[in-house]
């Protein structure tokens, strides 16, 4: 078997991968160890609206609800308030996540990409130390797939990239760990997506109640492992959905366990081989949400395979337009929100509740950093001193 | 005494992968949807027992 390109992982950067690589003429090959694409759900599954603009989802069958914006609660309780187009990448809409990963699956398998289920890849397969495709386990052989690249798709876990001698392990301190149960029998009626903030609440993450319609919510929360001890994450869960009257008599149709990489990006390419979303850690590390990156950066990885099929090239230098073009999109923005991340895991719980004193009436209509600074110090002229950082990283 | 090494209690993993994330041997792998450690590599350093969000790892024998 010989494919120009191998594919481990069917999620969104997986599926993009190969779409957009499929698209440019390569002959490429999906594997999923899963049973079924996008089962089971491991996802808050909000999403920016933005995704529209990619045109990779067929009608609105993965749609679950449309979001009018996200309201952030500081520890006392102080509600800031932000439309969907300032809120974040994951906001917008809320979808189903086993459905939306299937859509964006069978957009790659239309254009001619093949998949293999059941199909966990073991090691790659080397060539006096030159990267020729992978091992895979499927049901009870095992294959021997070559390929001119080999793409990790492979997610949080991303153990493509340790093969190729990456660095992938991720410090406590870059990882969210997270529970989250789909809750019906609840009295939450509301158009936004909503985050609670707090040590007491959630230490170095936050808690989240993202509706799917009436009468249903994904509520769940991630702790930063470093903070964290032996089931924590579930047990705080667990007491906040206690103390809110709108969710305790709540049942639940879902649990999962979820691993966030809060972390900077990685090395994305080496000669044969590339790495994309979650498995090259682009995901937003203040809120992380990592749908959109994954399906930005697939995109990317994708055409750029394309281009290296017709040069008939798959070394560092011709993989790394994809690199380029994926630090080029948010790179930037990746970075300077692992900073602001770090300046908010400093923060006392005081500071957060003045941060929100100071914006709870802001109107986000001139968004840039530099305003909201000046709104927050305005209010609270103490905050300068914390905010320092923010200002610097603004400026540059 | 030799220690204990760290341990999946299948039953209860939900195969999120965080502790394949964070494990700094290497020593955990997710054989159909559960996470196994490799007693071999494991070195006891806890960062995956802490970092079970639903406290799915245990000291072996414990
Ligand atoms: C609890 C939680 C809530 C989240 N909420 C949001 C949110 O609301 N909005 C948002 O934008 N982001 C959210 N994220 C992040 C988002 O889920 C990820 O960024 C996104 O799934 C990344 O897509 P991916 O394609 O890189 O990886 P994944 O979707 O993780 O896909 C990886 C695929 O690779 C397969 N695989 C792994 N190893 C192998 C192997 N060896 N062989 C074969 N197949 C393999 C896996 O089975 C899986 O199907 C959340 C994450 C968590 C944990
Ligand atoms: S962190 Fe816990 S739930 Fe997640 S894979 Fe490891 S043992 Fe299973
Ligand atoms: S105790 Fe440390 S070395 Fe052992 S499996 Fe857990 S994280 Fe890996």
């Amino acid at each position: 078997m010989h494919y120009d390109a191998v594919i481990v992982g069917s999620g969104p950067a997986g599926s993009m991968t190969a779409r957009f690589a499929a698209e440019a003429g390569a002959k490429v090959l999906i594997l999923e160890r899963r049973a079924e694409v996008g089962v089971p759900v491991l996802c808050g599954e909000g999403v920016s609206q933005k995704v529209d603009s990619f045109k990779v989802l067929e009608g609105k069958r993965w749609i679950a609800t449309k979001m009018k914006g996200a309201r952030i609660f500081s520890p006392n309780g102080t509600t800031v308030t932000l439309a969907a187009e300032y809120a974040g990448d994951e906001t917008g809409y809320v979808v189903y996540r086993d459905i939306f990963d299937q859509e964006l699956a069978r957009g790659a398998l239309k254009k001619g990409a093949e998949i293999m289920l059941n199909t966990r890849a073991v090691d790659l397969l080397k060539k006096n130390g030159k990267i020729k495709g992978v091992t895979a386990q499927h049901f009870d052989e095992t294959l021997e797939i070559e390929a001119d690249v080999v793409v990790g798709a492979d997610g949080v876990e991303s153990r493509v990239g340790r093969w190729a001698g990456i660095k992938t392990t991720l410090k406590p301190y870059d990882l969210e760990t997270c529970v989250q149960y789909t809750m019906t029998n609840i009295d939450w009626d509301s158009p936004y997506c909503d985050f609670f903030l707090g040590k007491h609440v959630a230490p170095g993450g936050y808690i989240w109640v993202f509706p799917k319609g009436r009468d249903v919510a994904n509520v769940g929360i991630g702790v930063l492992a470093s903070l964290s001890e032996a089931g924590k994450a579930k047990q705080y869960l667990d007491k906040f959905i206690a103390a809110q009257p709108a969710l305790k008599k709540g049942e639940s149709l879902r649990i999962i366990t979820g691993a966030d990489p809060v972390a900077e990006p990685i090395q994305s390419v080496t000669d044969n081989l590339i790495l994309v979303g979650d498995a090259a850690r682009q995901v937003d590390p203040i809120t992380g949400g990592g749908l959109m990156h994954s399906i930005e950066a697939g995109r990317y990885a994708g055409e750029t395979i394309g281009n290296a099929v017709e040069k008939q090239r798959f070394d560092t230098q011709t993989l790394s337009e994809y690199e380029t073009r994926w630090k080029n999109a948010f790179g930037k923005k990746l970075h300077r929100n692992y900073v602001v991340k770090e300046i908010m895991l400093d923060m006392e719980d005081k500071t957060l509740d003045m941060l929100a004193d100071s914006l709870k009436d802001y109107k986000f209509e001139e968004f840039s950093t530099l305003s909201i600074i000046k709104a927050l110090v305005t209010k609270h002229p103490s905050l300068l001193v914390k905010l320092t950082p923010l200002m610097k990283l603004a400026r540059a | 005494m030799a220690k204990h090494k760290a341990f999946v209690k299948k039953e209860k993993c939900l195969a999120c992968g965080g502790c394949i994330s964070v494990c700094p041997q290497d020593a955990i792998l997710m054989i159909s949807s559960k996470a196994i450690v490799d007693n071999e590599l494991c070195n006891s350093c806890s960062i995956c027992v802490k970092t079970c969000p639903i406290g799915a790892i245990i000291w072996e024998g414990t």
